[in-house]
């Protein structure tokens, strides 16, 4: 079913949407940065945004996760498993991130499933804003994750200007609708052309600077890509992480103890590939000591056939994120374009 | 979630993004767009920010030493008792002294200051890392008359040419490393020198091998190519420079190479040319010398005093240059203004209502070695000093020792008196960027347990010195820092200002005094081998990195693995000795002996063994005073 949302009915809706549990959206922050953060007011929302550098997988998968609380009992230790199922709603979240979600919602649901993740994931409402715009440096169209949307939301937004034609994917989306059920009309058969015409409008804007994973995924797949050709790219990666830690698909982690108030909690946190720590063995034998080591492995992970096979997609949602956060030069589309022409920088 | 906008707590490039707070607990950071240094970019530590205020080993209540033991009490008994104790050993004629810190506050520093000069009446005042920074600083100095960076990172970008004398910036300075390979990727010709194949050296147009310890051969080198291909500015040498025909002839016979040459030739036909210099032999003459000898190659080749053009020392700590500008050190008042300054010493005394000591002070090493009571603030010397373990052992016989800080260090283990104080993640103050950035931290979250604000708890021990203030926040002491020292007078305005408040880059308007580097070769005996101290500094043992799960993985497993510490050499050494990785060889120079394992490294060259500077302690017998030192290396 489609319905529309007037422009004017945004504000009683997200304050119904307030009511009922926590509503994360993306506002302008103090120093003019767009982030998502929880809504105090439903003014604070933006509409007219580049999307967020700091993706919203946060919510799904925080950057510090609690697990599991351990208590020392007299002798014993108890441990108490922590979840976090409060009901959430992620607004105006854009294509390339839900993609993002259901990527990662898909691999935590593998068996064996991640109840933590889960929890969460289930709990979250998901209402998107298609990108009548393309971002500057995204490249959805390369990874079928955006500019609009097939499935993966509850809701999806289109701006046509006065209004908001509302598609719904989801029992979560028709519940949200059902807070404010007076503000929502069907959809009539122009506003539906409108929202068509703008996807395809979308689609033309794209420039010529995408990312062609085909013919890197057939080499990457095939083991063509030449250890130099690695050993060179490792040169122009700084190991920050920051590639992983902004991609909506990256899911790495680390356990650690959290030491609280008498008691531990054992946390998941986020790690990258790129850091030599992360393969490091207690023996201190590093099955990827060096930095070429590490390139390969997280380009393959992200677009050899084995792994597309496995998760229907490449590891990339074409959000554009780590061209912007790359404090080297390798990013996903540069690195693509290396492997694809076997060169570097010449 | 709230978003909490702050300054990076590592290193000095000064980067800005958000930590993140949920529920009063820290639990990730965001980066920033927005912000003028790290545009969306922030480094492997930068990303761990919350870690080390979440994970670490925080210090919750004042504590006093009783029969060896730490024990709780309150804030005023801790106070008292420290006010109390310090006043006697002064009306004893006992000596006092006062470390600052570069990973505290300008507004922490400035008081700290306070409380030594008008407080204890003593210029025993010093921070750890201005022994390994301070003569590169005064080199600097010696040449432009002034040793603040002419130039701020993002004018790196705009560069022709870019002169890296190289530690391993990658590991040290990551934002600086992202902008200099951003400029090279656009055509920027980079020039390092480096003893080691460092990541920024296998990205130079040009590599210019120096002997450790010797890099200023290598400028010399450079200097001589200018002079002898006349690729002087012409116009800066005849108005601006001073002792250049001396200059001239000192590098008369000073042989050039084709590399040396060609890498002249870039950097004196640039129109924008940057010199990045870190403290590279460490402490003492050597470093003085390469920074003179790298500020007069930028003076004779017109790149001094030309905008965009410059120098900019890679300082290791956030807030070098913040506790050098608010005086921390035994030689100089406020504004980094030289202790015999008549005017600064005019205005402190208005300011602070009391006299203040002539007498020239200690330096940190020296501090240890010698006072009765002293107060640490915020810094673990030794881990910082070259000194290493030996400052430990110093601070052990101190008759009182209070340390203020938010971890429980080593130094803080072995304190009379702990005082818990807020993390960069708590408390409101400002920091000085090494490119001259003020800016400020926010409270993200709470303090935990009892701690304070280090400017509250400073404040209260200068009012029981009676040289108090009225100050109801941290911004009330940056105003009186802004009293104190000229070039601080607009920092308060920094509270609005995301990338904060840019001080004045060094004008470098006056005469130039030129001078080569001369260094004297390092000559080690056939066969023999230098051994080097690498790095400047120890993030291992940083509480910042050392508390943080993710960033001090490798540190604790290389700790794990070489409890008794390791020499680092290439492979063709290795073979050359017999020795097998993971093996011991017995290193010997004429400072003394001992046994560690060998760790071969693909990027060394034959004759050169590395020591992170972590692990300096097991081979300080072999080093003695010395970063650098030619040894004999056999199988033990």
């Amino acid at each position: 079913m489609v319905f529309t949302l007037p422009r004017e009915g945004t504000t009683k809706w997200l304050a119904k949407l307030t009511e009922a549990g926590e509503v994360i959206a993306p506002v302008r922050g103090p120093c003019g940065d767009v982030i998502f953060s929880t809504l105090r007011s439903p003014a604070q929302v933006v509409w007219d945004f580049e999307n967020p550098l700091h993706p919203p997988k946060q919510f799904v998968l925080p950057q510090t996760d609690p697990l599991v609380k351990i208590k020392l009992n007299g002798e014993r230790h108890e441990a108490e498993p922590l979840y976090d199922d409060a009901p959430r709603t992620l607004f105006n979240v854009r294509s390339c991130d839900v993609a993002g979600i259901a990527f990662l919602t898909r691999m935590h649901e593998a068996e064996p499933a991640d109840a933590s993740y889960l929890r969460r994931a289930h709990n979250l409402t998901i209402i998107s804003l298609a990108c009548n715009t393309p971002c500057p440096p995204g490249f959805c169209t390369c990874t079928d994750s955006g500019p609009f949307l097939s499935g993966g939301y509850d809701l999806q937004l289109t701006n046509l200007g006065g209004s908001f034609l509302v598609e719904v994917g989801s029992e979560k989306g028709e519940a949200a609708m059902a807070k404010a059920p007076d503000l929502f009309r069907k959809a009539n058969e122009n506003e539906v052309t409108q929202r068509k015409a703008l996807e395809v409008a979308a689609k033309a804007r794209f420039g010529p600077e995408t990312c062609h994973f085909a013919s890197a995924m057939r080499r990457i797949s095939t083991g063509r890509v030449p250890d130099a050709l690695w050993e060179k790219m490792g040169d122009w990666c700084l190991e920050c992480g920051g590639c992983n830690f902004v991609c909506p698909t990256c899911y790495c982690f680390s356990v650690k103890d959290l030491r609280q108030n008498g008691t531990w909690v054992r946390c998941r946190t986020w790690d990258s590939c790129q850091y030599a720590a992360f393969t490091l063995e207690a023996s201190g034998h590093n099955p990827r000591a060096q930095h070429k080591e590490r390139m390969k492995r997280r380009f393959f992970h992200k677009v050899s056939a084995q792994y597309y096979a496995r998760d229907g997609m490449v590891g990339c949602v074409g959000c554009g994120r780590c061209i912007k956060t790359c404090l080297g030069t390798t990013h996903m589309p540069a690195v693509v374009a290396a492997i694809r022409k076997g060169k570097w920088h010449e | 979630m709230l978003p909490v906008p702050t300054t990076c707590p590592f290193c000095a490039c000064g980067c800005g993004f958000y930590l993140l707070a949920n529920n009063g607990g820290l639990v990730g950071v965001a980066p920033s767009e927005t912000h003028p240094v790290s545009m969306g970019r922030l480094c492997a530590r930068g990303w761990s920010a919350h870690e080390a205020a979440l994970w670490g080993n925080r210090l919750e209540q004042p504590l006093v030493n009783r029969n060896g033991k730490l024990e709780s009490v309150s804030w005023d008994d801790a106070l008292g008792h420290v006010a109390g104790h310090i006043k006697e050993l002064i009306d004893a004629g006992k000596s006092v002294g006062v470390l600052g810190s570069a990973r505290a506050t300008n507004e922490e520093n400035y008081l700290a200051g306070k409380l030594a000069r008008a407080g204890f009446q003593t210029n025993n005042l010093d921070f750890s890392y201005r022994s390994i920074c301070g003569p590169l600083l005064k080199g600097l100095e010696e040449v432009c008359g002034e040793c603040t960076p002419s130039i701020s990172l993002n004018d790196i970008k705009t560069s022709q040419t870019i002169l890296l004398i190289e530690g391993d910036l990658a590991d040290t300075h990551p934002r600086a490393a992202s902008v200099v390979m951003a400029a090279v990727e656009k055509g920027t010709h980079l020039v390092t020198i480096t003893h080691t194949a460092t990541q920024m050296s296998r990205l130079a147009s040009l590599l210019l091998p120096a002997t450790p310890g010797n890099e200023g051969e290598v400028i010399d080198g450079l200097l001589a190519a200018v002079v002898q291909l006349g690729l002087e500015d012409q116009a800066s040498v005849r108005v601006r420079c001073e002792g250049y025909d001396a200059l001239r002839r000192d590098l008369a016979t000073v042989k050039t190479t084709a590399e040396t040459r060609q890498a002249a030739e870039w950097i004196a036909r640039a129109t924008r040319a940057t010199f990045l210099i870190p403290p590279v032999s460490g402490e003492g003459p050597p470093s003085r010398r390469e920074a003179a000898a790298l500020a007069t190659l930028a003076a004779v080749t017109g790149h001094l005093g030309r905008p965009g053009s410059g120098l900019l020392p890679l300082l290791a700590r956030s807030n070098v240059r913040g506790a050098c500008d608010m005086g921390i050190a035994p030689d100089r008042l406020p504004g980094y203004r030289p202790l015999d300054d008549r005017e600064s010493q005019q205005r402190l005394r208005g300011l602070w209502g009391k006299n203040l000591p002539s007498t020239l002070g200690l330096d940190a090493e020296s501090i240890l070695q010698s006072v009765s009571a002293l107060i640490v603030l915020a810094d673990d010397p030794p881990s910082v000093l070259p000194m290493g373990q030996r400052a430990m052992a110093a601070l052990g016989i101190i008759e009182f020792l209070v340390v203020l800080d938010a971890f429980l260090t080593p130094t803080a283990q072995i304190a009379h008196v702990v005082l818990p104080i807020a993390s960069f993640a708590e408390t409101e103050g400002t920091i000085t960027s090494m490119e001259g950035r003020v800016q400020r931290l926010h409270v993200a979250t709470d303090p935990p347990g009892e701690a304070r604000p280090g400017w509250q708890v400073l404040a209260e021990l200068c009012a029981r010195f009676d040289v108090g203030g009225s100050y109801n926040s941290a911004t009330d002491v940056l105003r009186e820092v802004g009293c104190a020292s000229q070039p601080y007078a607009r920092a308060s305005e920094v509270e609005d200002k995301w990338g904060g408040i840019g001080m004045a880059k060094a004008s470098n308007g006056g005469k130039f005094r030129l001078f080569a580097a001369e260094a004297p070769p390092l000559t080690p005996a056939e066969g023999q081998h230098v051994l080097v101290r690498d790095g400047d500094f120890d993030w291992g043992r940083d509480p910042l990195v050392a508390f943080s799960p993710t960033l001090s993985r490798d540190y604790q497993s290389q700790c794990k693995l070489f409890s008794n510490g390791f020499v680092e050499l290439c492979k063709q050494d290795a073979d050359g000795v017999g020795v097998h990785p993971g093996r011991p060889v017995r290193l010997t120079s004429v400072h003394g002996e001992a046994v560690v394992p060998a760790r071969v490294r693909t990027d060394l060259k034959p004759g050169v063994l590395l020591v992170p500077y972590a692990f300096r302690d097991h081979l300080a017998n072999v080093l003695g005073t010395h970063s650098v030192t030619a040894v004999k290396v056999e199988q033990a």
